[in-house]
């Protein structure tokens, strides 16, 4: 296998994905810790400060004239969700040495780099530079201020909001601006020093690379810094995930749109191991792909919406319905939907269905080794989940599949909420 | 078969023209998992007006007809669907229609030659009916609607409408609710017939193959057609003058959105290649970001991010793009007008030209990372008669010097035009 990990210092595991699939190598850095009300905005704002500037490279312009110099590479950072864990997410792209039009070494600068963004930042008189924390706490306001611009996100992380009500998984992942408003450069500073004490840290490198990372690794004083520990993060999976059933929530919105937007969470009661691929299997016969029950019946047999399809979270073992719909049609969609998800329930469906469902889901995670980021994400995700399955036993997990097994599943699925945005 | 190479990246392309006229390039990955094929006809919105090579009839079209043909041609006899069917086969499938091309694609790991057929099958064999025609303006008059909500397509558009008067790229791609209540079967048949015809078609194949046995399966699915006579397309007289300087429209968005454009008054003769590269490195130095420009603005709370530079060019447009997010626009304008005038008076910068001359090699090689990104790529190039290894391969021979004179000769104040959408004021 291509793919290795190991503890390094029983402060950071090393992840390294060998593959010359790419021109590319790339390096990422990831930080778990819970999600909590009191943290995300936290989070946010600290990830936007670790860019501006590290001690080597005290300001955003002498990292980017760095990177420009190094061919192009690119750094880019940004806050996830990740079940109930806020992931901060820091990565660097380089050309592989071998693409380049004079030879150079790249590799332990990339990672050198990389790290003393996260580990070695830019500070003055002990503390976050004010004027940094300042202006990020600007753009991020903006950021959390343009949650609407986006319809489609916008409705879709409304009903996330409102099906996890007061839980970790309804947080908005940039946080709340009357959070943010508080937060001076000391707090953040403090947060940040006990963070990275404590949270989960995992370096993937992935692409052509003949050094030894290890030995990089050991060399770096920021990794000498780092202390031992036991991570705090959640594991999420589905037998982690305890339902209760209940009627559905319905939330209206208005705003200023021609279409009107329908997104519907569901509930999957189930918790049984290796659930997910048999959840996999039901959402793409439900709403994966254009022979899908959901694409077939709303959009094409009745012309009600221009998208509809469904989409699987398996670490909160939650669906997700989005439809883009003529606002006086909601009702008629509505029960088309419905109607739908007793289909799949009464195994209103064929072998062919489900064939074609498998292949749907196998082509994507075929392409899993095609993208780098994407690979890297793979193989986080099981870190995160605890659960190890390489990419040939998932392909095997997903064939063995069967029709009794959905449509057991499906009879534990639920509507926990309907929100629909209208004009 | 001819066979263009990049030595620098290690790759290949191999070109065929077929004898219906068809263009084949075949880019071999090996090891790759991922297969991709694009097959695109060189027809787009703004290709309204037209002369049909056969009956030599003149014929106008409702605005929309490109992007109506493409959403049709999925459509069989039988009632399926060539969507469904190579979804069934868990191939990614789509379309897309842009100003100046349709394309049909498909993206796989497995049952290639499944799809193959079927693709070929499909964009061989049109099947309009009134019925079927009827309905898909149901379909198509909701992704309007999508498009009459989204800020930054307005945004697009009112900066084309201020670049040009009269040019067919100001024509929404989809058309609009009344332009497409008028297209009807037989406007689709004569579209079809004589833009799919294979001598204005290109297909670009990019995977694991050997390109000889693939050129062979290609052939082998291609119907005889009539050799056909080039199609005159009717374009209206190109402007030398900018239409106005401003337009503001107002919509649902938290901080105004922004689109600056200079419209580029192109010539005939020049490379356009190394034009391109240039501009790139330009638009880098002037706002990008390491620029001291962006910095400032970043600093300023002006700019929260990059604004995305463009540089959009066909025989009958040519425009660079600068746009992003920012609660005063105008300061954006003025100081990128400023930072312009004063490299132009100061010259270009030894250490800032060469950073941001590996900066944009490093952009280029990053493009064949995905057999998809080189597919379209090639196809999109070979469409504006561009040879795209020529990006990696001429890349030494744009120098300060040149990309100097680019500078004085395109981005020109007359020229320049601002595009803006506010919020709404309550």
């Amino acid at each position: 296998m291509n793919y290795q990990k190991e503890q390094i210092k029983n402060a950071l595991t090393l992840h390294q994905i060998n593959t010359n699939n790419y021109k590319t190598n790339l390096y990422a850095i990831f930080l778990a810790t819970p999600l909590k009300r009191e943290n995300v905005t936290l989070d946010a704002l600290l990830t936007a400060v670790l860019r501006r500037g590290t001690k080597n490279l005290p300001t955003q312009e002498q990292i980017s004239q760095k990177l420009e110099m190094m061919y192009g590479a690119s750094f880019d950072c940004g806050v996830e969700k990740t079940g109930d864990n806020h992931i901060m997410k820091f990565y660097l792209e380089t050309l592989s040495e071998e693409f380049l039009p004079k030879p150079e070494k790249l590799v332990e600068e990339s990672i050198n780099i990389l790290l003393d963004i996260i580990f070695n930042p830019y500070t003055e008189n002990g503390c976050f530079k004010p004027e940094y924390v300042e202006s990020e706490k600007q753009n991020l306001k903006q950021i959390i201020e343009a949650k609407i611009d986006n319809k489609n996100k916008y409705s879709y992380d409304r009903c996330i909001e409102e099906m996890f009500k007061d839980k970790p998984y309804g947080l908005y992942k940039y946080g709340y601006i009357e959070d943010l408003e508080k937060i001076t450069p000391e707090e953040l500073y403090n947060y940040y020093q006990n963070l990275i004490q404590k949270c989960k840290i995992d370096l993937f490198c992935s692409g052509i690379i003949n050094n030894d990372i290890k030995e990089i690794l050991s060399k770096n004083e920021n990794i000498q810094k780092l202390q031992e520990r036991n991570p705090e993060y959640i594991v999420n999976n589905e037998t982690t995930e305890i339902k209760e059933k209940q009627e559905p929530k319905v939330v209206e919105e208005s705003m200023q749109v021609t279409q009107g937007k329908l997104v519907l969470g569901l509930d999957i009661n189930n918790t049984e191991e290796n659930s997910r691929f048999i959840a996999s299997v039901y959402n793409a016969i439900l709403g994966g792909g254009a022979n899908s029950k959901l694409f077939q019946n709303v959009r094409e047999k009745q012309s009600l919406a221009y998208t509809a399809n469904s989409g699987y979270i398996r670490v909160k073992n939650s669906i997700f319905i989005r439809c883009g719909i003529e606002i006086k049609n909601y009702q008629k969609a509505l029960d088309t939907i419905k109607d739908q998800l007793k289909e799949m329930e009464n195994g209103n469906f064929t072998q062919e269905d489900i064939k074609n469902s498998k292949e749907l889901i196998l082509s994507s995670v075929e392409g899993i080794t095609e993208e780098q980021d994407t690979e890297i994400t793979y193989y986080y995700g099981q870190e995160l989940a605890d659960r190890f399955i390489s990419i040939e036993e998932y392909i095997n997990k997903i064939k063995e599949v069967n029709k009794e097994q959905i449509v057991n599943l499906a009879k534990t699925v639920n509507i926990n909420t309907i929100y629909f945005l209208k004009d | 078969m001819k066979i263009i190479e990049s030595s620098k990246i290690k790759e290949k392309a191999y070109v065929e023209q077929l004898e219906n006229g068809l263009t084949v390039i075949i880019v071999p990955k090996k090891n790759t998992k991922k297969k991709y094929i694009i097959w695109g006809t060189h027809f787009g919105s703004i290709d309204n007006r037209f002369i049909m090579p056969k009956t030599e009839e003149e014929v106008f079209i409702p605005d929309g007809v490109a992007h109506f043909l493409e959403h049709k041609m999925f459509e069989q006899p039988n009632g399926t669907n060539s969507l469904d069917t190579l979804m069934a086969l868990g191939i990614d499938a789509n379309a897309y229609t842009t100003n100046d091309h349709t394309a049909y694609l498909f993206e796989c790991t497995n049952h290639f030659e499944e799809g193959l057929n079927e693709l070929m099958d499909y964009v061989q064999h049109p099947y309009f009916t009134d019925e079927n025609v009827e309905k898909e303006k149901g379909i198509i008059g909701q992704e309007i609607n999508m498009y009459d909500d989204d800020p930054s397509w307005k945004l697009y558009i009112n900066a084309m409408n201020c670049m040009y008067k009269e040019n067919p790229i100001k024509i929404d791609i989809a058309g609009t609710i009344e332009s497409i209540s008028k297209i009807t079967p037989d406007v689709l048949y004569k579209c079809y017939n004589t833009f799919y015809h294979p001598s204005n078609m290109i297909m670009v194949v990019c995977g694991d193959f050997i390109p000889e046995n693939l050129i062979e399966e290609i052939k082998k699915r291609l119907l005889p057609k009539e050799n056909q006579g080039e199609i005159k397309r009717i374009y209206p007289q190109k402007e030398d003058k900018i239409n106005k300087k401003y337009e503001t429209a107002q919509m649902e968005v938290s901080v105004p959105i922004f689109m600056l454009g200079f419209k580029d008054m192109q010539n005939s003769k020049e490379e356009k290649v190394k034009k391109h590269i240039a501009i790139e490195i330009l638009l880098n130095m002037i706002i990008g970001k390491s620029s001291k420009l962006y910095a400032k603005f970043y600093k300023e709370g002006l700019l929260l991010s990059e604004p995305s530079l463009d540089y959009e060019f066909s025989n009958e447009y040519a425009h660079i793009l600068i746009s992003g997010t920012s609660k005063d626009p105008k300061k954006i304008e003025q100081g990128i007008l400023e930072t312009i005038k004063q490299m132009k008076e100061n010259g270009l910068d030894e250490e800032h030209f060469e950073r941001i001359r590996r900066k944009v090699y490093g952009d280029y090689v990053v493009e064949y990372n995905s057999v998809g990104d080189i597919a379209r790529m090639f196809l999109a190039d070979t469409i504006k008669g561009v040879q795209t290894f020529d990006y990696i391969e001429q890349f030494e021979t744009v120098t300060k010097e040149y990309t100097q004179e680019i500078l004085k000769s395109v981005f020109k104040e007359e020229n320049e035009i601002l595009s803006v959408v506010n919020p709404i004021q309550n």
